[in-house]
């Protein structure tokens, strides 16, 4: 199952807590705000912690959801529709 | 001169050269050639119903299907500053579950900008022309024609000619005026969108384009004034005819306005044809290429003047300078005024104007305001420059919407062709512009982010 990571900047508050759960995914810049490395993610230990660390952020700006147009997905795409 | 078979119909549109203190139409077809501005002058205020019917006639009775096909043909592109083809927003809107949402952005948040107010306030019924057109395109039967508060507001043009289209009886959508704060983030298409279903007037964090889903779960269209204006131009020439009033490559008339060092600044010209940046200027009183350009909007790209000078004000040739027409808006920088100066002033303006919601506006724009004044004022040296340019490289691509990434741009682009005045700056000589007054006027009412950062802990 693949899954998108996002973080929300605006509520990115700067915590870093992301980082420390799931520091493949996220770098952090010089003020301690999260970016998202690699927006899809496909590997069950990655995406276990992208889960682990969007449960850990206090703010709810890290964002997974399952993909809809990956291998596993149901949902139509905006192209193939 | 371009014979353009479409404009020739004798019971078109007229085509007549339009000059007066608050706009001017000038045409690249020989002949002054406008179509929008073309008609009463500005002193006459708003185009009332029976003398637009008059010189356009009625709107052509084009279902939904044959709208989309003029948007397809013609390749209409958004003149809000995107420039994203007005078709792929319908279509997907159309392809997404749920009934659209149709929203005709008039808030003009550039602050020089005066093109839409002019649309909206002098010819009012183009504007409602396209957005019933568009309307139609889409399968909805409300609109909403979002505009910003204040005394600039061309909400009471709009509002008039609403009540006479709905005494008219005619094949209308059931029309809704929105107003909204007027700040600069706030006329961004999702802020626009939040602000109109109740939220606030700030950009959104999106992972899907509003066409697929906006902030009411249903697929949102966010056009600009000018952009459904040219739709009902269009759909009286034609897109054929339409098409050919741009250049080769970039379809259609554009609307322009003048800031800095012009005759008219706030003059809103029409450019037919394949004109320049020269022939703009020339159009409003300029007379030789200034120091620079400023393309796109404060936020935009500055050009040498005499580069700029050649190039043809369209999509294409700009884009070939990584520049874009943007909101259409030309800042003319004269060769006593500094660059440096000028920029200073724009990014402290744009990095006031943040909604204060993403860490990279928050704590990024300020440090690069602070860095620019700086280096204006001759107080930065090679060392500081590096770090403002790292600077730059962490706030591209984090925050929400495109704003900070814009400011980035700007930065670029004034570093690149100010490039000898920052060397003579960094060794701390004075620069013959330094005391030059401000050319390009930002407002000077800050009064700070849409939300304040200290609510952040």
């Amino acid at each position: 199952m693949s899954a998108i990571v996002n973080i929300d900047p605006t509520l990115c508050r700067g915590h870093a807590i992301c980082a420390l759960f799931f520091s493949d995914g996220v770098e952090l810049d010089q003020w301690g705000f999260g970016r998202v490395v690699d927006g899809t993610v496909d590997s069950a230990r990655l995406l276990k912690r992208a889960r682990r660390a969007a449960a850990a952020c206090p703010n709810g700006a890290l964002i997974v959801v399952d993909d809809p147009t990956g291998p596993d997905g149901t949902g139509p795409s905006i192209d193939s529709a | 001169m371009t014979v353009l078979p479409g404009l020739a119909l004798a019971d078109g549109p007229q085509l007549v050269a339009t000059r007066t203190s608050d706009f001017v139409g000038i045409g690249g077809l020989g002949d002054a050639a406008t179509l929008m501005l073309s008609g009463p002058t500005a002193e006459s205020g708003a185009e009332e119903l029976a003398g637009h019917t008059m010189r356009w006639g009625h709107l052509p009775d084009f279902d939904g299907a044959g709208v989309r096909a003029l948007l397809r043909d013609s390749h209409l592109d958004g003149r809000g500053g995107g420039g994203f083809p007005l078709i792929r927003k319908v279509e997907t809107a159309r392809l997404s579950p749920g009934r659209p949402v149709l929203i005709i952005n008039a808030s003009e948040s550039e602050p020089a900008s005066r093109k839409d107010r002019t649309l909206c306030r002098y010819r009012p019924h183009l504007v409602l022309d396209g957005a019933s057109l568009l309307a139609r395109s889409l399968g909805v039967v409300d609109v909403v024609i979002h505009t910003h508060r204040g005394a600039a507001a061309p909400s009471g043009a709009l509002s008039t000619a609403i009540a006479y289209r709905v005494a008219a009886r005619l094949t209308d959508p059931t029309w809704r005026l929105s107003e909204g704060p007027d700040r600069y983030v706030s006329g961004e298409s999702s802020a626009v969108a939040g602000f109109v279903e109740g939220g606030e007037a700030r950009p959104r964090f999106t992972t899907q384009p509003l066409a697929v889903q906006g902030p009411s779960g249903r697929p949102t269209v966010v056009s600009n004034a000018e952009t459904v204006a040219q739709l009902a131009v269009m759909s009286r020439v034609g897109p054929v005819a339409w098409n050919a009033l741009g250049a080769s490559s970039s379809p259609g008339p554009r609307l322009v306005t003048l800031m800095g060092a012009v005759a008219h600044p706030g003059e809103v010209l029409e450019l037919t044809g394949p004109g320049t940046i020269g022939d703009l200027l020339t159009a409003d009183g300029v007379v030789a290429p200034p120091a620079a350009v400023l393309v796109g909007g404060f936020a935009g790209t500055w050009i040498p003047g005499g580069v700029a000078w050649q190039t043809p004000f369209n999509r294409a040739a700009l884009g070939s300078m990584e520049a874009s027409p943007g909101c259409g808006l030309i800042g003319v920088l004269p060769h006593a005024a500094c660059g440096l100066n000028e920029t200073a002033r724009i990014v402290r303006y744009l990095a006031g104007e943040s909604a204060g919601q993403c860490g990279t506006c928050v704590a990024g724009l300020p440090r690069l305001a602070d860095s620019m004044a700086m280096l204006a004022r001759g107080s930065l040296r090679g060392r500081g420059v590096r770090k403002m340019t790292a600077l730059a490289d962490t706030i591209l691509g984090s925050g929400a919407c495109g704003h900070p990434d814009a400011v980035v741009g700007l930065f670029h682009s004034t570093l690149e062709v100010f490039h000898d005045d920052v060397v003579r700056h960094l060794a701390g000589s004075p620069c013959r512009g330094s005391d030059h007054p401000p050319v390009l006027h930002v407002p000077d009412a800050v009064v700070g982010p849409l939300i304040d950062a200290s609510s952040w802990i």
